[in-house]
């Protein structure tokens, strides 16, 4: 795709800022329940864990990048300025590496390869990351924008139409 | 008569003519069979060195360490890590490949390395570590913070062409002045002189060689040695020696000094390891000393260049003596040049040998993972150009997870032999370890005996998978909300099914025991046969099938109805594929070894990119992943928690056979993916299930992960209801045995359970838990 296109897609000012916020991914422990696997419910349909299984919060809107992270982030966008798209491919599989879900990383990911002229490959790649960003509306309209060119350009254009307005329900929400 | 005798004269003459002709071409005839045949070796010289001079063998590395702060990482693996790239330790770093260690605190100066991604320079940096932890990372020169430094990757393997010759080939602008210094004095003192062959040198050999009475100096020059390596056998006659003088002048006439200098510093024999034949002074550094030549010292210069004379009478291993009398007269010969003063050969002298004990060894490092990665290659390369073209192959091996997983597999073989009264080296195992989101396999295991390359279990091992299919029934399920949900009742009540040709399918429970209406998850949780049956039979066998092949089973499968409860055979490795499309939360990502591919020249050939596709609904996948932690937390994989600490989230399932011959776990936490496989090769039984098997090696892999949870944040379009397990209905707080569930949007029961009378509501399960956190 065009070179123009390229410095756009990675927002790292934005990356920066929102590394100030953390998210609390730690799991809540789970209370101890059990001895040494030799417990079987008592009556049937009567759970070992009182209360079941906990769910996990939602995430926040926001995703924090760790140091190394940003740093491949950086590599990743010079070699896409650069227009060298594969070494920004493989600076962001290093980073995905490090952080495997971190969606904003599957998100950039998708960028290159829209940008590499694989739509398919690219949609697929954001539908990932919206995967991993449950309940972050900012970055689940963006893979949304891009999972509408990803489909113009495979010449689908309903489904872009969709998508677009997937991303603007996303951007309305409170 | 006179005519006569005039025409006979005349005759007579014209025969002399004839004869002298003759003669002269006769004459000729040597001369121009001499011009032939010097033509057909000129032809047979320069194909050889302007074509490709040698086969090289691919070379194969595993994944690149990546230090940052906060990686998980002991002080002790980094060593180990160092130690399998031959970094020297030393007190004081000083140059690439070295570092010296205080406590808990490295000083590493890193080789540089050419990646896929371009070349890493070398990094001057100093690490510390803290408890399981990296705790600083700092530029060692700037004293500044750094975010991350990757090392060079391990190698782990070639792949030999068939005569085994290995060599690590070198520019001659990489090959130190002091290696060729002494090389030249030693082997060719004239070597930029003469035109390819020395007659002096001849004349001066012959002669020492008659005052000897027997060979004991060779006249060839470097020349001559490398047309005798290169074109022609060993075999000693008039005609080789009269073969290699010609060649030696042709290679003279059209090549340069330079190039036939590297080209002998690549070719010439310089040892033997095992049937590996060691070529070049590249390689011969490494099976000598363990690290590349640049960074050898004068004294190991001197030692390689003495043994091109005669690797075999000069082994330093075997003959030290020997090697250092031929070191030392080396070192002589450079002082007595001027090449070195007299102070430095002397202090040269002075040191040891410095010969590793053993040579780096040419075997295979893990033969199960390359033979992963030979097949792969394969689709793309040929075999032949695996041995020759010098390929730089980057897998995705993790080697300290590898030695981890060598380790805890062989143990626990031997206590699960021990405990169970199983005869002593009879079980056999396979693993295979897998990120989650990349498809990367990062360790694979084909049998207890990690350096056999022989039957590759992982790969090759089709064994029945028991109740591991399970969780593809239950997605098939789930996939269809209005119908099932987690906490839909299941009739586990005795089943028999008669199919349309007659035969009649009784399937039971593993505790024999029936166990009447079971919510969904708990049919699940439990391994029940008879609802997972049931419930098969009702979705349709062929459904499943189809979720199945969606899930990336990409073998044959009979639509018969016991294919529900595993009835079907696979590899490790392709229930590694099923499980990884579950565990990565319904995204069919392609198992990968390989990253990516460079040429000798180091320009990337192909790269191996990392791939997903959505292939199932992340919810229904969300609903069979809870149910999965269910089995590790209060089902059939609970015994995981007497070694796992509780807040490591694991979610897996077992598998065992019947008679007990397989024994199956598969698991997964945060960002790795496990599958264990326990049995024995004449496929009798091992007394073991799932739980008692498989299940033990699992998890003392798991725990030497320390993997982050597999507890995900809920999935888009999912919500979660307080449910009475034992009518599957809406719970209140009069409900004793409440469990929250999560349902696809709209898909929970509306109806209220008996033992909900109207009392307080529960908490809405998503908000109270937010609030934990607030």
């Amino acid at each position: 795709m065009k070179a123009y296109l390229l410095p756009g897609i990675f927002l790292l000012p934005v990356l920066l800022f929102l590394q100030g916020c953390s998210t609390p991914t730690r799991p809540v422990q789970q209370p101890p329940v059990m001895e040494q696997g030799t417990v079987i419910p008592a009556k049937p349909g009567q759970s070992v864990i009182p209360g079941g299984i906990r769910p996990q919060a939602r995430q926040p809107a926001a995703i924090a990048s760790s140091p190394p992270v940003v740093a491949l982030l950086g590599q990743a966008e010079d070699a896409a300025n650069a227009g060298n798209l594969e070494a920004a491919a493989a600076s962001l599989e290093r980073a995905i590496r490090i952080e495997p879900r971190n969606p904003l990383l599957w998100y950039h990911l998708a960028t290159v390869r829209l940008a590499q002229q694989e739509p398919l490959q690219a949609e697929q790649l954001a539908v990932k990351s919206n995967s991993l960003a449950a309940g972050n509306r900012i970055q689940q309209s963006r893979n949304w924008r891009l999972i509408a060119s990803a489909r113009q350009a495979q010449g689908d254009r309903r489904g872009a139409r969709k998508a677009e307005r997937r991303a603007r329900e996303l951007e309305q929400q409170p | 008569m006179s005519r006569k005798r005039k025409r006979g004269r005349r005759k007579s003459t014209r025969k002399a003519v004839k004869y002298r002709s003759m003669w002269l071409r006769l004459a000729l005839l040597p001369v121009l069979l001499l011009a032939a045949y010097t033509v057909y070796l000129d032809v047979q010289v320069r194909r050889q060195f302007d074509g490709k001079r040698w086969s090289l063998p691919a070379r194969v590395y595993a994944r690149p360490l990546e230090l940052y702060v906060g990686q998980e990482l002991t002080a002790e693996q980094f060593q180990a890590e160092l130690r399998a790239l031959y970094y020297i330790p030393v007190k004081s770093a000083t140059h690439p490949g070295r570092f010296s260690r205080n406590r808990n605190v490295f000083h590493v100066i890193t080789r540089p390395f050419s990646f896929w991604d371009g070349l890493q320079a070398s990094n001057n940096i100093r690490v510390s570590f803290s408890g399981n932890t990296v705790s600083t990372l700092t530029d060692a020169g700037s004293g500044r913070p750094a975010s991350l430094a990757r090392l060079d990757p391990v190698l782990v393997g070639s792949f030999y062409p068939a005569h085994n010759e290995d060599r690590v080939l070198l520019k001659l602008d990489d090959v130190p002045v002091n290696l060729t210094d002494a090389l030249i004095a030693v082997e060719d003192r004239g070597f930029y002189s003469h035109h390819g062959v020395a007659p002096l040198a001849i004349l001066r050999a012959l002669w020492a060689n008659v005052r000897a009475r027997g060979v004991v100096q060779g006249g060839s020059t470097i020349t001559q040695q490398l047309v005798k390596n290169f074109f022609l056998s060993s075999e000693r006659s008039l005609v080789r020696k009269f073969n290699e003088a010609i060649m030696a002048l042709l290679l003279e006439w059209h090549y340069k000094k330079d190039e036939i200098l590297e080209a002998y510093i690549n070719e010439v024999y310089l040892g033997q390891d095992g049937n590996r034949a060691v070529h070049g002074f590249g390689l011969a550094s490494h099976f000598y000393f363990e690290r590349p030549l640049a960074e050898l010292t004068l004294e190991k210069y001197a030692l390689l260049v003495g043994l091109v004379k005669g690797p075999s009478y000069y082994n330093p291993r075997r003959h030290p003596e020997r090697a250092l009398a031929r070191r030392n007269l080396v070192l002589d010969v450079m002082a007595g040049q001027g090449l070195v003063d007299h102070d430095q050969a002397a202090a040269a002298k002075e040191r040891p040998l410095g010969v590793s004990p053993q040579g780096r060894k040419a075997i295979n490092t893990f033969p199960a993972f390359l033979d992963l990665v030979r097949r792969q290659l394969q689709r793309d390369y040929r075999d032949e150009d695996l041995t020759t073209e010098g390929l730089v192959i980057f897998t995705t091996l993790d080697p300290q997870l590898q030695w981890q997983l060598e380790k805890t597999l062989v143990a626990g073989l031997r206590t699960l032999e021990k405990s169970h009264g199983i005869e002593h080296d009879k079980l056999e195992g396979a693993v295979v370890i897998t990120s989650v989101q990349g498809g990367e396999v990062l360790a694979l295991a084909g049998g207890r005996n990690p350096k056999f390359a022989g039957f590759n279990r992982a790969l090759d091992a089709r064994r029945q998978v028991g109740s591991l299919l399970k969780p593809a029934v239950y997605l098939t399920a789930l996939e269809q909300p209005e119908r099932y949900t987690l906490a839909t009742l299941l009739d586990d009540s005795p089943l028999t099914f008669t199919a349309h040709n007659g035969t009649v399918w009784k399937p039971g429970n593993y505790d024999r025991v029936s166990h009447g209406k079971v919510p969904l998850y708990q049919a699940l949780t439990h391994s029940y046969n008879i609802s997972t049956a049931r419930l098969g039979l009702d979705l349709g066998i062929d459904t499943v099938v189809n979720t199945l092949q969606q899930l990336g089973v990409e073998q044959r499968l009979n639509p018969y109805p016991s294919l529900v409860l595993g009835a079907v055979e696979m590899s490790p490795l392709q229930v590694t594929r099923l499980y990884e499309t579950f565990a990565s939360g319904g995204f069919l990502t392609p198992l990968r070894a390989i990253n990516a591919v460079l040429g000798s020249d180091k320009n990337p050939l192909q790269r191996y990119p990392l791939n997903v596709r959505a292939v199932v609904d992340p919810a229904a996948v969300y609903l069979v992943n809870t149910a999965l932690r269910y089995v590790t937390r209060e089902g059939t994989g609970r015994a995981i928690y007497q070694v796992l600490p509780q807040d490591q989230d694991v979610a897996g399932k077992t598998g065992t056979t019947d008679d007990l011959r397989d024994s199956w776990f598969a698991g997964f936490s945060g960002d790795r993916l496990g599958v264990v496989w326990v049995g024995r090769d004449d496929n009798a039984s091992t007394g073991l299930s799932g739980s008692s098997g498989a299940l033990h090696i699992w998890r003392n892999l798991f725990k030497y992960l320390g993997d982050p949870g597999v507890n995900r944040p809920v999935a888009e379009g999912i919500e979660y209801d307080w449910i009475d397990p034992a009518s599957g209905l809406l719970a209140d707080s009069g409900c004793e045995d409440a469990v929250q569930l999560p349902f696809i949007t709209g898909s929970a029961p509306r109806q209220n359970a008996p033992c909900a009378k109207g009392g307080g509501t529960l908490p809405n399960p998503v908000d109270w838990f937010k609030e934990l956190f607030q």
